[in-house]
């Protein structure tokens, strides 16, 4: 099990008003070899969920263990190196940094790690080459299109290796034709071992690539988990 | 912690905004280029007091001027006011009568002397090893058929070898009372000796010393103005016979000295030529260095006695020696309590650098609230700068930024604007201190007789080190609170799509 989540609750206070209860309770484990789909209407906890599995936020109550710690009692750094190794996110806003070029949006994770400076330009340029981007790795980002901009993002997500994919609503923004290229970069990944956790609205790329869909509803997991076959598009 | 991704962020932070960087670093450029030139020119006044003043041994010495006697006070009793008025104006006027009274004394009557009976009672004085006259007149010198009038002598202390260095041609002086001259090489090029071979030529040549007659006689009592004038008239045998009869007579009228110098003349031996000193050279305190012939001191004494005048006035100046630089200050009050005006180095190095210190406190506290400024001007920079790129933050903490990695981004962005502030401040006053320098060496040299060859700023390697690091360091504090805001920033919020 690669990530196990019991009974998480999270609570949001705002002002003196009643706490907002987004997570009402999650139970849920990831094997490493899943692609679990998660759908559900706007506002059930699906985004809540991802950023409390990437270790950007802690559960009110609950815990989330991945290989035998609790992400919530994790010290703030140790949150960080977790984010930094094990996990690479992909958001429906692409999230790149404007004033760089392509090349060192993706290498921005491997300047955090450490790697020198040579080495990271040299990976960076690798990764652009395998999402295709090889001739647009010195363009900025307001120089690419949408797709162009997610295949950055996808690359920048893989360039320290995680073991873990956290897309939240990646193609959101993308026409169908560009939606398929960044689906496709993910199942590679899928397939080279990468667990990968995608929330979509789209009911059919979810049978079309997930081994798992997981529906939520209210901030809880709302359909019994049930399992697909493998999906051959 | 990686220092890789800090740097790279925190470059391209101010790559993007150069023109506030810029404007914030101008604070810490202007504290720091103020800063450095205030120390700096402490410094060097320091070494160049220090360096200058304190040389030879003069800090045991103090220069010897005669008294011009306590402040007449109590003849006001003398002084009545008659006629009708009140007598609030009464006092006004006595008042006036008592300073106008003042002011005659003090001009016509120097009242304590520096003369051979004062000299052996201050030398009784305790700590003083020695009393030297410094002689210094002017005589009308006559070589041949050459003469200049109203030239400066001055006697050298032949037992220390004062100026013995100096000699380019013949020898020093063979004793206090020669009979021996050392001429200043100006002098002998202005008589129309150019080459070095021609002035040496003149060694073993006499030389006359005549006491001035016009000038000499309405001494101290005619404006300076009006005793130049008469050098340079040219007057009859009977016009010039007038003149030495009634001058006195003016001058006596006018509260100054009453008899005529008698005139003095004495024949000496060109022992040496003397060349100009260079700046580099240390001045002893109270040496006349402007001098054009220079006599051994016995000489010049004896030669001055001659004169009338010199008995009722007494030598112009002396040197009292102490026998350790710590008990100058109380033999200059005992001296001061005789009646006399005395100045020592010590003194005045001690004033000099107390004002120094003041001046120098000053100046820090505004470069001090300048620097306060500029630190708060950095902190709303680096504020405004973190709540601009929320967003960033929340992507590199998404990417695995720790929190000090978010905070060191800051940090150094907020360090380099210090660092470059500082250098180039440090650059300024670098720059700054050249011409300030060399005017500064110009002032001294037309405004004193000091031969100063120094530097007014000095630029110790502390100095260097200091400026920048002062901007580095403050810019740092600065960055601390908008640091700490940065690394605070949710990403979770940062993040939420627009
Ligand atoms: N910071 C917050 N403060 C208060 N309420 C919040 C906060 N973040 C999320 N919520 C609430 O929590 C609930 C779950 O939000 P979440 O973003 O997880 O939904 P979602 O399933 O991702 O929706 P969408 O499909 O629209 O992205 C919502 O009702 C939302 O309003
Ligand atoms: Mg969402």
């Amino acid at each position: 099990m690669l990530i196990e989540i019991n009974d998480v609750w999270r609570e949001y206070k705002v002002g003196r008003a009643a706490p907002v209860q987004a997570l009402r309770g999650v139970t849920l484990g990831i094997e490493q070899a899943e692609f679990v789909a998660l759908l559900g209407r706007s506002g059930s906890g699906k985004s809540t969920l991802m950023n409390l599995i990437g270790g950007l936020d802690r559960p009110t109550s609950g815990s989330i263990i991945v290989a035998g710690e609790k992400l919530g009692e994790m010290s703030s750094r140790k949150l960080s190196l977790y984010r930094r190794k094990r996990v690479g996110f992909v958001f429906q806003s692409f999230n790149l940094l404007p004033a760089f070029p392509a090349w060192e949006n993706v290498a921005v994770p491997m300047a955090f790690a450490g790697v020198p400076r040579a080495e990271r330009k040299r990976r960076a340029l690798d990764l652009l080459g395998r999402v295709g981007l090889g001739e647009r790795a010195g363009h900025k980002p307001g120089e690419l299109s949408g797709g162009e901009q997610q295949r950055v993002a996808v690359a920048r997500a893989l360039s320290l290796e995680p073991a873990l994919i956290l897309a939240d609503e990646p193609t959101g923004n993308l026409d169908s034709a560009t939606s398929a290229q960044i689906m496709a970069l993910i199942k590679d990944q899928h397939a080279h071992g990468v667990a990968v956790v995608m929330v979509t609205h789209d009911p059919d790329l979810a049978t079309q690539y997930a081994t798992r869909t997981v529906r939520m509803a209210d901030g809880r997991v709302v359909e019994p988990v049930v399992a697909v076959p493998e999906a051959h598009p | 912690m990686s220092f890789a991704g800090v740097l790279t962020m925190a470059l391209e932070g101010l790559r993007r905004k150069k023109g506030r960087a810029s404007l914030t670093a101008l604070g810490i450029f202007v504290s720091v280029l103020a800063l450095t030139l205030i120390i700096g020119l402490g410094e060097g006044l320091t070494a160049a007091i220090s360096d200058t003043l304190t040389s030879d041994d003069n800090l045991r010495q103090i220069l010897l001027m005669p008294g011009f006697g306590e402040r007449a006070e109590n003849k006001g009793e003398e002084i009545v006011i008659i006629g009708e008025m009140s007598e609030a104006r009464r006092a006004r006027l006595k008042r006036a009568a008592m300073a106008r009274a003042e002011m005659r004394v003090m001009a016509g009557r120097r009242t304590s002397l520096i003369d051979d009976a004062s000299i052996a009672r201050l030398n009784k004085i305790d700590h003083v090893t020695g009393i030297r006259p410094l002689v210094f007149e002017r005589y009308d010198v006559t070589m041949d058929d050459q003469q200049t009038q109203a030239t400066l002598t001055f006697g050298l202390d032949t037992e220390r070898k004062r100026f013995a260095q100096r000699v380019v041609a013949g020898n020093y002086f063979s004793g206090p009372r020669a009979g021996e001259v050392l001429v200043h090489e100006y002098l002998l090029y202005q008589w129309g000796f150019v080459t070095e071979a021609q002035q040496a030529n003149l060694v073993g040549k006499q030389l006359t010393l005549k006491t001035q007659d016009i000038a000499a006689a309405g001494a101290g009592a005619l404006p300076q103005g009006i005793t130049e004038a008469l050098r340079n008239i040219e007057f009859t045998e009977e016009e010039h016979k007038a003149l030495t009869t009634i001058l006195p007579k003016v001058a006596a009228s006018m509260g100054g000295r009453e008899a005529l110098q008698t005139a003095a003349s004495k024949t000496l031996t060109i022992v040496g030529i003397l060349r100009e000193n260079e700046p580099s050279e240390p001045v002893a305190w109270g040496e006349v260095s402007l001098a054009d012939v220079f006599l051994p001191d016995g000489t010049a004494q004896e030669l001055f006695s001659a004169g009338a005048l010199s008995a009722q006035l007494g030598y112009q100046r002396a040197m009292v020696y102490v026998d350790d630089p710590v008990n100058v200050v109380v033999v200059e009050e005992a001296l001061k309590h005789a009646g006399y005006s005395a100045y020592s180095v010590a003194s005045f190095v001690k004033q000099a650098q107390q004002a120094l210190g003041i001046v120098t406190i000053i100046l820090s506290f505004l470069t001090g609230v300048a620097l306060i400024v500029a630190t708060l001007g950095i902190v709303n920079t680096m504020v405004t700068s973190v709540l601009e790129r929320t967003r960033e933050i929340g992507i590199w903490k998404a990417v695995g930024a720790t929190d000090l990695q978010v905070q060191a981004i800051f940090v150094t962005e907020s360090a380099l604007i210090g660092l470059v502030g500082g250098l180039v401040g440090l650059g300024a006053a670098a720059a700054a201190m050249i011409p300030g320098n060399i005017l500064a060496r110009r002032m001294i040299l037309e405004q004193t007789t000091l031969p100063f060859s120094g530097n007014v700023f000095q630029l110790p390697l502390y100095l260097i080190l200091a400026g920048p690091a002062l901007g580095a360091a403050v810019a740092v504090l600065a960055a601390i609170y908008p640091a700490r805001r940065a690394a605070k920033v949710d990403p979770v919020k940062a993040l939420r799509h627009d």
